[in-house]
């Protein structure tokens, strides 16, 4: 039987991540980065690709499952005939000076009541040929090997394990069973004694308890903001601080249809959002961390902006589907790779122009390097506006004149604008900017308002609306108040409602594939913080508190849900959807305070049409 | 290059010029989009972390240590008792080599702000780890690279053999 989506649970060290389901199986696990081939692949690539499972050995009823307080700690209880079994997992993120491995998988089995026998169930396979090891025993360890990666296994009680041969142990109140499960790419394998992986595993739950510590106490829905949080920075590779949209591929958007994806990517956007949503709660250091990935990232391509990156700003290999991967719930193809990578997205300009300028506005001075490079992109965009793009959605069909991407690229003009104002700039590029600025909101008023329906939309002369447009109250484009806003706004709502607090993207059926695709979650949250910019926070705030009850049992949220069964899809967790919830908590907390000091109301320099 | 020994004044003018030919095609090559190494940034990083400010701190740091290089060359020549352009390509390939598998995978270890393969949460540095080779740094890197001590080999030992 498939777990559904979002009984997965996540667990990560900041460089690779596991998704855990409610049944004890680690289904899910690239090694040795969140872009590496699978080590554990059941969730997209059935039994054949691997899994790790601690469970009860007979039926057992699952009667909590949380995170250890504010940590990536997780914990599962079963009951049992004989009693409590519970499960305390998670990665070690802080290795750094230390002799331990870059990916280590601690996982604990207790049972406080009385002994309890449990199945564990050890069966790595290693990439797309799902490959098996070659097994040894050392050292009482377990090894297993392909070529230069071995994942050792080593446990705290005398067990032998096999790989894909279910073993049992009897965990007693008084000695807990302890498996570490360490990684080594292309170096030696470092054995961890099982009390030391725990201690470690210990010392990093404290670790991520202080981080969250740090963010403020008086943050509206701080619990949920929190797990956003630390989800965005679980799925951010310290190494190179690229933002990872999510850790998985090709869970489908629709289930058994063929929109899947690989997701195991950094988007720039999503770095210029995490920018917004980590500055917002005064986690400087880690808002700057994505600026800087930013920037070296897109050193090759400049001045243009790469849709997507690798880890350490390469291009992604291209696209493939993989040969006999079932697929999740039979979802295929299973694809690696994503041909987005090749589009022309307007709207990136903007997101990242955005997220300079935010940082700039919050006394961060821009080196001169980046400030250049900004200035290049908004010279990019000065000259390739009036060409069709993408769009955001990366819809595989022709270019058109996205209005958003319009909008956004409009926005990366009035940014860099502003940032002008205090970094140097020869005086006829800024006139540049402007003119074009101000060519850009004739054209979009003009070409991009349906004035019978009152809206913004999709593209130029389109009977569509789009979800994206509801950042306009945020750019300073209209006041948050005008009537085009609140048409735009009330439009959505509208005509891409999906039910209860969700909705659309776009008008179903309208992207050339097959299948409805379910309602997109960030979507919701921008709503949310659109009502709550343009004065309607009262039901900003019930729009936020039901898609907080729509999450997972974690707190986690994947890019879709479908409207009618509440079913997470999509890959998991989406790093984008938990920065669009930040960023609505945040506008709601704005709302409250001051309901009239939105930053992007604030008049823009360089007065329109004083070309 | 006679057989007299070590040219000194060759060494001080033409080690200069080979690390400036050197510099010359590192920077060529990421204006053409072929890598994102780039050694004045990452040796000025060690004293400042503005970008601007590390690449003239790291121009001069590369200078001295490509000088201190040359002096290697030399005395290369000077013990063969030969300076062509072709046995300075081969030293260039040589040193090329260690640098990609040795030095500049060093750095994680003693660089103050790169961070390395295995960098937590706790981590404030913000320059990527440059990985096996410098491939994190683009899939070409290894060539640019080699290519650039190539170059610096060969001008090393046609200058100093011209003399």
């Amino acid at each position: 039987m498939t777990v559904a989506i979002e009984d997965y649970g996540l667990l990560g060290d900041t460089r690779t991540a596991a998704l855990v389901g409610s049944d004890g199986s680690v289904d899910w696990m690239c090694v040795p980065r969140f872009d590496g081939p699978p080590v554990f692949g059941r969730l997209v690539g059935c039994a054949a690709a691997g899994r790790f499972r601690l469970a009860p050995r007979r039926p057992a009823q699952m009667t909590r499952r949380g995170y250890r307080g504010d940590s990536a700690t997780l914990e599962t209880t079963w009951h049992t005939d004989s009693g409590r079994l519970v499960l305390t997992e998670g990665m070690v993120a802080e290795v750094a000076g230390r002799l331990l491995p870059a990916t280590m998988l601690v996982r604990r089995l207790s049972a406080p009541d009385g002994p309890v026998e449990a199945v564990v169930d050890f069966d790595p396979r290693l990439g797309d040929r799902r490959r098996r090891p070659r097994v040894e025993h050392r050292d009482s360890a377990l090894v297993c090997r392909w070529s230069r990666l071995a994942v050792a296994l080593r446990t705290s009680h005398d067990v032998s394990i096999q790989p894909g041969r279910p073993s049992v142990v009897t965990v007693t109140p008084d000695r807990p069973f302890t498996c570490v499960m360490s990684v080594a790419d292309r170096e030696p394998l470092v054995y961890v004694d099982a009390q030391a992986a725990w201690d470690s595993l210990q010392d990093d739950e404290r670790r991520w308890q202080a981080w969250c510590e740090g963010i403020d106490r008086c943050l509206p829905y701080r619990e949920a903001v929190v797990r956003s949080l630390l989800t965005l920075r679980l799925l951010t590779y310290s190494p190179s601080g690229a933002p990872v949209a999510a850790p998985t591929t090709s869970l489908p958007e629709v289930l058994g249809g063929v929109r899947n994806w690989d997701y195991r990517y950094a988007w720039p956007r999503d770095a210029s959002i995490g920018i917004d949503a980590f500055l917002g709660v005064g986690k400087q250091d880690e808002a700057r961390a994505f600026l800087a990935w930013l920037l070296s990232a897109t050193r090759l391509d400049r001045p243009r902006l790469p849709v997507l990156l690798t880890l350490y700003g390469k291009r992604p290999t291209p696209e493939r589907g993989l040969t006999g991967w079932p697929g999740y719930a039979a979802s295929t193809p299973v694809r690696w790779g994503n041909a987005a990578a090749d589009q022309h997205q307007l709207d990136g300009y903007g997101w990242v122009l955005d997220a300079a300028w935010r940082l700039s506005d919050a006394g961060h001075r821009l080196y001169g390097e980046t400030w250049r490079t900004m200035a290049g992109f908004a010279d990019q965009v000065a000259a390739r506006w009036r060409e069709p793009d993408a769009g955001i959605w990366e819809v595989r069909s022709d270019n058109t004149h996205h209005v958003h991407s319009k909008l956004m690229a409009w926005l990366a003009l009035d940014r860099a604008l502003r940032i002008s104002g205090h970094h140097r700039t020869p005086a006829r590029r800024a006139r540049r900017w402007a003119t074009e600025r101000a060519a850009l909101r004739v054209e979009i008023e003009r070409r991009g308002f349906d004035e019978v329906r009152g809206t913004y939309t999709r593209s130029y002369g389109s009977p569509d609306t789009d979800a994206a447009l509801l950042v306009l109250p945020l750019l300073g484009f209209h006041p948050p108040d005008s009537p085009r806003v609140r048409g735009t706004i009330d439009a959505v709502i509208r005509e891409l409602d999906a039910g209860g607090p969700l909705l659309y993207r776009y008008p179903p059926r309208h992207d050339g594939l097959p299948g409805i695709e379910g309602a997109f979650l960030p979507c919701s949250f921008w709503l949310v913080q659109a009502l709550a910019r343009s004065g309607r926070s009262t039901e900003g705030d019930a729009l936020f508190r039901d898609l907080l009850s729509l999450g997972s049992p974690l707190g986690l949220y994947a890019e879709e849900l479908d409207p009618a069964t509440s079913r997470h899809l999509g890959n998991f967790p989406q790093a984008l959807t938990h920065a669009a919830l930040v960023q609505a908590a945040l506008a709601l907390r704005a709302a409250r305070e001051e309901p009239h000091a939105e930053p992007a109301s604030r008049p823009a320099l360089h007065a329109e049409g004083a070309a | 290059m006679t057989g007299a020994g070590l040219d000194w004044a060759g060494w001080a003018v033409f080690g200069l010029l080979a690390t400036a030919v050197l510099t010359g095609v590192m920077i060529s090559a990421q204006l053409a989009g072929l890598s994102r190494l780039d050694l004045p940034l990452i040796l000025g990083t060690v004293v400042t972390p503005d970008p601007d400010r590390a690449r003239a701190a790291g121009s001069v740091i590369h200078l001295v240590l490509g000088q201190g290089f040359a002096l290697g060359y030399a005395a290369t020549f000077a013990l063969l008792d030969q300076a062509t352009w072709w046995l300075g390509g081969l030293l260039g390939l040589l040193h090329g080599a260690v640098a990609l598998a040795v030095l500049v995978p060093m750095l994680v270890g003693v660089h103050p702000r790169m961070a390395t393969e295995r960098a937590g949460p706790g981590s404030t540095a913000v320059l990527e780890p440059p990985g096996l080779l410098a491939l994190n740094y683009g899939t070409q890197t290894p060539l640019v690279a080699l290519t650039a001590h190539v170059a610096y080999g060969t001008a090393l030992g046609l200058l100093l053999g011209a003399r």
